[in-house]
């Protein structure tokens, strides 16, 4: 009788450890399930991130581990400790998880952005694409699509974007930037499909403006201003900070030296800077004249 | 520790009593110098280890203050030491960092400095001479404390 009991106790505790194990193994399985499929099933965990300033919610792709999204962003021990244990009651509100530690390939420093200087070249290109993304309203609202010559600024601003944007700077992280790391993880592919992206949508709207097609025009543009804005964000925020940790001193004086070839080889920032320069002037005496009416 | 007062790069601090707790690895550290000379007056800016190099220029002290000064900083790099509070002629110190950057074309530059006021005139030489070179590369200050730990890590 007394054997039975302590053999009943002893499956007890057997089951008890077996459950703890099972949910590790859940919990692992969570860190290891792209990022869009678990805030699909659990709404709550997109807000939990978005209160760490880990913009998921809004990413298109979505296909981040949720452990590697732990990584790049570079939470304190405090913070990632903080965000998986609220994760892990969402997931499973009636018990309490053990959560594993996200292994990381660099060491945690401070949330402070710092960039190298190949790093800050890339950040300085995106204020000048900025600044571009903040005038597509504006040309929207003045764009008078059958005027003669009303479409040039359509037409400009796609070359701006081929020119400068893409074949300029897509084109050192694509061909350069990119070649230090591996191409199939999936902060770097989120990447390169929002490069397709922004592609398509460009062709579309040179294909639009040829047809004088104003509603085909303002859809891809607009497209284009939500997608560059976010995928800047994520870049200046997220990825170089997160490239810039895990490159090492040989590779940061690598990539400067192949940028300044590329610059000295295609010399084209002066000439549009002075096209966005032109384009602000142009369109603040837009609003100024509509103000004084 | 026990300080007395005077100017931190000489002040009196005694870290006797801090001492090594933790036995070190039995295993001896082989050097990672890979050249001669170091001093910054000695050394030809364009010699050959310095082509196209990650270089370190270390204030003086620097390797005595950090214990994995060899395998963490000095592998793989080339060197040149100074101390800019009691070195002389300070000048040709700038036109000789001019020569990496133009000359001997080096890949990065990382200054290595104490946490004593004075050293950082090591960082101001090498930005002096960055502002003044037409080729430019990655600068980056580390500032290390009495006692070897990393206190500081920037891009200047």
């Amino acid at each position: 009788m007394e054997q039975s009991r302590a053999e009943a106790v002893y499956s007890f505790i057997k089951r008890l450890k077996n459950d703890e194990y099972e949910r590790g193994r859940e919990m692992d399985q969570y860190l290891n399930t792209p990022i869009k499929e678990l805030i699909t099933k659990f709404p709550k965990v997109g807000e939990i991130l978005e209160e760490y300033e880990i913009g998921c919610v809004p990413c298109h792709v979505g296909s981040c581990l949720l452990k590697d999204i732990i990584e790049v962003h570079n939470l304190s021990e405090k913070e990632e400790k903080e965000v998986m244990v609220r994760i892990s009651k969402i997931i499973d509100p009636d018990k309490v998880i053990s959560i594993p530690v996200v292994e990381r390939k660099s060491k945690i420093k401070s949330r402070e952005i710092h960039y190298s200087p190949p790093m800050r070249k890339l950040v300085d290109e995106h204020a000048l694409i900025k600044r571009w993304i903040a005038l597509i309203p504006e040309i929207l609202k003045h764009l008078e699509v059958e005027l003669e010559g009303g479409l040039w600024v359509i037409y400009d601003g796609a070359d701006f974007i081929r020119s400068y944007a893409d074949r300029f700077h897509h084109a050192k992280e694509e061909d350069i930037l990119f070649e230090y790391f591996d191409r199939n993880l999936d902060i770097i592919k989120t990447m390169l499909e929002d490069h397709e992206k922004g592609r398509t949508h460009v062709k579309a709207l040179i294909e639009s403006a040829d047809k004088k097609d104003i509603m085909g025009i303002s859809q891809h543009l607009l497209a284009y201003h939500d997608l560059l804005s976010e995928h800047i964000k994520k870049e200046d925020e997220i990825l170089y900070p997160w490239m810039d940790r895990n490159l090492s001193m040989t590779q940061v004086g690598q990539l400067y030296s192949r940028f300044n070839e590329v610059d000295e080889r295609s010399d084209i920032t002066e000439k549009y800077k002075k096209f966005i320069l032109n384009l602000e002037e142009k369109y603040q005496r837009k609003e100024i004249k509509n103000e004084s009416i | 520790m026990r300080a007395f007062e005077g100017c931190p790069s000489s002040r009196t601090i005694d870290f006797r009593e801090e001492g090594t707790k933790e036995e070190s690895p039995a295993a001896k550290v082989k050097s990672e110098l890979r050249q001669w000379p170091i001093q910054l007056h000695l050394i030809s800016p364009t010699a050959p280890y310095y082509q196209g190099t990650d270089v370190l220029l270390t204030a003086d002290c620097v390797a005595y203050a950090m214990g994995s000064f060899h395998p963490d900083y000095l592998k793989g790099k080339s060197i040149a030491i100074a101390c800019p509070k009691l070195d002389e002629g300070q000048e040709v110190y700038v036109e000789k960092i001019k020569s990496w950057f133009g000359e001997a074309k080096i890949n990065t530059l990382t200054v290595l400095t104490m946490q004593v006021p004075c050293c950082m005139g090591l960082v101001h030489l090498a930005k002096e001479a960055l502002i003044n070179s037409k080729r430019k590369v990655p600068l980056k200050s580390i500032v290390v404390s009495l006692q070897g730990e990393i206190l500081s890590e920037e891009w200047v």
